[in-house]
């Protein structure tokens, strides 16, 4: 046997690489996912915690503290769905299927509310609609001597029509983008065959995506039930407690065993309707390709509707995005709340400390919290759109790599399990898990470590998606022309894998980082006076009843947000020379 | 299992080569090898195995079990898992995709892998320029992939391919993505770029006529094993199954299936050839190719009557498709023929059978 000029590739090395980057990412995901899970279940099972199972389930108190909140939770959830279902569909076929005017512009827009967090809506309704009944300063209406009555101003009403303007943007992206996958040889078949506009509709259009309309459902639904900001700011002071809030009040009081069952609760009530969801749709191998950007698509002509359609949804539009946004700006300058429009200053922004106003505080940009905030606010946010970036990289790879085997369904399934968790839950989970010291392990409470963890790990299904289509871009024949070359690993990462896939991450980095900068139901349990983070703040000066201060903190958010959108979308959708365009 | 030097070693040995995927047998057992400078095209259906023994060629897939050698030297080894890495074997691969890289200019994309061979960069601008103008590019140079049409395309995938002047070349059905008129310009071209090149070269396709015009030898692959293997003529002339006699060959051949009657072979009450034909078998298939079934009573020839199906003309004559009992023929007629379908129509046997096979498919004589 004389191969004398053969490279040997050993079987053992190869092997060893393979399954031990596998394992690593197990073990890691384990800590990130799995751990805090157990230990949240655990820590209800101990004699404190059978006694908060009863106290929260069967006790004169579940009245209070679980079944008025799961009723108004669910009534949130449905409301909403309902409602981001009609405005996110209607935007969606408007924008997706008929010859409406501008419909690239309405689609960004239509897109734009998801950007900015909810609590600038929440802040914004306040801004105008706040009434009397709580005391201390009144909003814009009240101001010019109209009577908001108190359903209009607290409670579920306006939590419902804040949480339908910040969650509508997601359906409609889900929807849009199944309606992109209805080829215009689909609709022409149909016409073809005789059928009328309706029937087309009904017959070929809405079963076609019908799986996208329970997913924006589904999608919609839990991402109500476990917001908090909303809820928070225009419930609590009036005493509508949602599973969020309470879970929050819990919490903070000490009760933390309550806090905990409340926790489990609310993941189930979250993840079981995520479950129906995907239940009602499975059998169909219908999947929405949100990326996908289908061939021709058939546009229907809308007559004399079409401007006033137009109208209609550019004035939806500008009610979700500009005008919070305009509202917030005019308060953060208002001497007075109510008075919007008059007696503007800047005081709010630069001012200095120690004058009459504000209780002598300074304006934002003098005050040290805030800068500190800040630099935290944007230090956790780069350090977790770099990690789960890298890590839905890794994850992205080995799961495609492994296809198949028990390894990679594993993996799979675990990095996908936070999708079922509403976030604040999950901070929960993390304080049963970290919250004391770990043998030799220092409690992890309050530090900026803690925050990471915990962002990270809520944010692994979405850093694994994007690693997926980042992969999925790159197919394998050109990676194999790379390799019989004779190029290495390195020279092939670095030559032909990271040219080709460095926009695709760096735009995946940057959606990680609004998810968090925006972030308030995550941080408002894991946070300290030690790890200040901007969405806290405002928060906090929410409560605290200094509107303006938070109002421009808000600003400052959206600010943040909406650059970093703007930047991923023309990231990903710049034509890059090398693409036809 | 010595190894010889020198040009005496073939070009590319294939011994007894397996594959298997799971429980699933990919390439069977197949025995190949052709001297420096053939063109061996490997064809048959699609899932025959063709593709993954291309592959194990290029060292992308390890084999399962079998030896293959390049110039007498071995670069796999299924038993003892030896494998010469994919980029040290000397081979070049046309994808049937291409896999150009889009974000490197075609000169990029040309100059890439002599980069990594290390070639000088006086060296390389000079080969790139080379390579351009053999393939008849050089006004490309600057462009991107996404930015020249589909034929454009193919002829960079080649070039990057004999850049750096690979003893083998592999093509991986690198003209099925081309409409019909570039196809058959690819092909000359193909042609012109093998010989100028003096590689050996591996072709893998599942056009039959791409593997009649441009091979010098041809293996014939039916779920994973080799049905046949030599010169395309050799093969043509004297299939050694049915699967080979009716894969190959345009227009297709025809196979009429016969009982022993006295001492005939009789399709449908008609004497077709002697008994003897089928050496003492009770039935067998009997091989006609179209140009030996006329249309039209030939006096002395025995004669069936089929229903019209449809006609093509080819170059001055026509090729008429008609059935009988269940079974598709071809035939030829003189001239333009039309007859409305389902019409009866008279088929002549020109001569005897081009050959006899059993029912299973083997070849009797």
């Amino acid at each position: 046997m004389s191969a004398v000029t053969t490279s040997v590739l050993s079987r053992r090395g190869f092997l060893r690489s393979e399954t031990l980057v596998p394992i690593v990412l197990i073990l890691i995901v384990s800590v990130l996912v799995i751990a805090p899970l157990v230990k949240i279940v655990l820590s209800t099972l101990t004699v404190e915690g059978r006694d908060a199972w009863q106290a929260v389930l069967a006790s004169k108190m579940s009245e209070n503290l679980w079944w008025r909140p799961l009723w108004n939770t669910i009534l949130l959830g449905v409301g909403v769905a309902a409602g981001c279902i009609l405005m996110g569909g209607f935007l969606a076929w408007l924008v997706m299927l008929t010859d409406v005017p501008a419909p690239k512009t309405l689609g960004l827009l239509a897109t734009m509310p998801f950007m900015i967090p909810s609590f600038a809506a929440a802040l914004a309704w306040g801004a105008l609609f706040r009434n009397s009944r709580l005391g201390g300063s009144v909003g814009f209406f009240e101001a010019n001597s109209y009577v908001v009555p108190d359903w209009l101003a607290w409670g579920l009403f306006p939590t419902l029509i804040v949480l339908i303007a910040h969650y509508y943007s997601l359906a409609f992206t889900v929807i849009s983008a199944a309606l992109s996958s209805i080829g215009a040889d689909l609709v022409e078949a149909a016409q073809v065959a005789g059928a009328k506009r309706s029937r087309i509709f009904f017959g070929i259009i809405l079963p076609v995506v019908t799986p996208a309309l329970v997913a924006a459902a589904s999608l919609t639904f839990a991402g109500a039930v476990s917001n908090f900001a909303a809820p928070a700011l225009l419930g609590l002071p009036v005493r509508m407690q949602t599973l969020s809030t309470r879970l929050f009040g819990m919490i903070e009081t000490g009760q933390t065993e309550r806090g905990f069952v409340i926790a489990l609760l609310l993941i189930v009530v979250s993840a079981s309707f995520l479950w129906l969801g995907e239940r009602l749709v499975a059998g169909r191998k219908n999947y929405v390709t949100v990326t996908g950007k289908g061939g021709r698509t058939k546009r229907f002509p809308l007559g004399k509707w079409r401007w006033p359609l137009f109208g209609v949804a550019v004035v939806l539009c500008l009610l979700t995005t500009f005008l919070p946004a305009l509202i917030l700006t005019a308060s953060s300058f208002a001497l007075q709340n109510g008075s919007l429009f008059s007696n503007w200053t800047t005081h709010f922004w630069i001012g200095e400390g120690g004058t009459d106003m504000a209780q002598g505080q300074a304006g934002i940009f003098r005050n040290p919290v805030l800068i500190e905030a800040l630099w935290t606010t944007l230090k956790l946010a780069v350090t977790v759109a770099l990690t789960t970036m890298a890590l839905g990289l890794a994850l992205a790879h080995t799961i495609s790599r492994n296809k198949g085997t028990l390894l990679a369904t594993l993996l799979g399934q675990v990095s996908f399990t936070p999708i079922l968790i509403p976030s604040i839950a999950f901070a929960a989970a993390y304080i049963a898990l970290f919250g004391a010291p770990i043998g030799p392990l220092p409690s992890l409470y309050g530090t900026f470590l803690l925050l990471v963890l915990a962002a990270s790990a809520h944010l692994l299904p979405y850093a694994v998606q994007s690693g997926r289509s980042v992969l999925g871009q790159i197919s394998a024949d050109i990676e194999e022309s790379a390799r019989l070359t004779g190029a290495g690993f390195f020279r092939r990462m670095g030559a032909i894998i990271m040219p080709l896939a460095i926009r695709g991450l760096l735009a995946g980095a940057l959606l990680v980082f609004v998810k968090i900068v925006r972030d308030l139901s995550l941080v408002v349990l894991l946070f300290t006076s030690t790890s200040p983070v901007l969405s806290m703040l405002a928060y906090r000066y929410a409560a605290e009843g200094f509107m303006q201060f938070a109002n421009a903190i808000t600003m400052v958010i959206l600010v943040l947000c909406v650059v970093a959108t703007l930047l991923a979308h023309r990231l990903q959708n710049r034509v890059q020379k090398w693409k036809s365009a | 299992m010595s190894t010889t030097n020198g040009s005496s070693a073939p070009a590319i040995a294939i011994r007894n080569i397996t594959k298997r995927f799971g429980g699933f047998t990919a390439v069977d057992n197949v025995d190949i090898a052709v001297p420096q400078g053939a063109f061996l095209v490997l064809v048959g259906p699609s899932g025959c195995g063709k593709s993954t023994l291309l592959r194990m060629l290029a060292g992308l897939e390890t084999p399962s079990e079998g030896e293959m050698a390049f110039m007498g030297r071995t670069v796999s080894d299924g038993t003892r898992g030896l494998v010469a890495d994919a980029g040290a074997r000397d081979a070049g691969l046309v994808f049937q995709s291409y896999a150009l890289w889009p974000h490197m200019t075609v000169a990029g994309n040309i100059e890439w892998p002599l980069k990594v061979a290390k070639w000088s960069k006086a060296d390389r601008a000079a080969r790139v320029d080379e390579v351009l103008g053999l393939l008849g590019i050089s006004a490309l140079k600057e462009r991107y992939p996404a930015e020249i049409s589909g034929g454009q395309q193919q002829r960079v995938a080649i070039a990057r391919t004999i850049g750096p002047k690979p003893s083998i070349l592999l093509l991986d059905e690198p003209l099925s993505n081309l409409d019909a008129k570039l196809r058959i310009e690819m092909r000359s071209e193909l042609m012109r770029i093998h010989r100028a090149t003096g590689a050996t070269s591996v072709y893998v396709t599942h056009d039959q006529v791409e593997a009649m015009t441009m091979a010098s030898h041809v293996a014939v692959l039916n779920n994973g094993r080799v049905e046949q293997f030599g010169a395309p003529l050799e093969l043509l002339e004297n299939p050694r199954t049915t699967f080979v006699a009716t894969f190959l060959g345009t227009p297709p051949a025809n196979l009429i299936e016969v009982r022993k009657s006295g001492d005939g072979l009789v399709y449908e009450g008609l004497r077709l050839a002697d008994a003897s034909r089928a050496e003492a078998r009770e039935d067998a298939q009997l091989l006609y190719r179209a140009h030996d079934l006329m249309v039209g009573e030939v006096p002395g020839r025995p004669a069936i009557t089929a229903r019209f199906e449809e006609a093509a003309p080819i170059a001055g004559r026509t090729m008429v498709t008609a059935f009988s009992g269940g079974r598709r023929l071809t035939a030829m007629a003189d001239g333009y023929f039309r007859a409305a379908i389902g019409d009866p129509i008279r088929l002549s046997f020109l001569n005897e059978p081009s050959a006899v096979f059993a029912m299973t498919g083997e070849r009797i004589n």
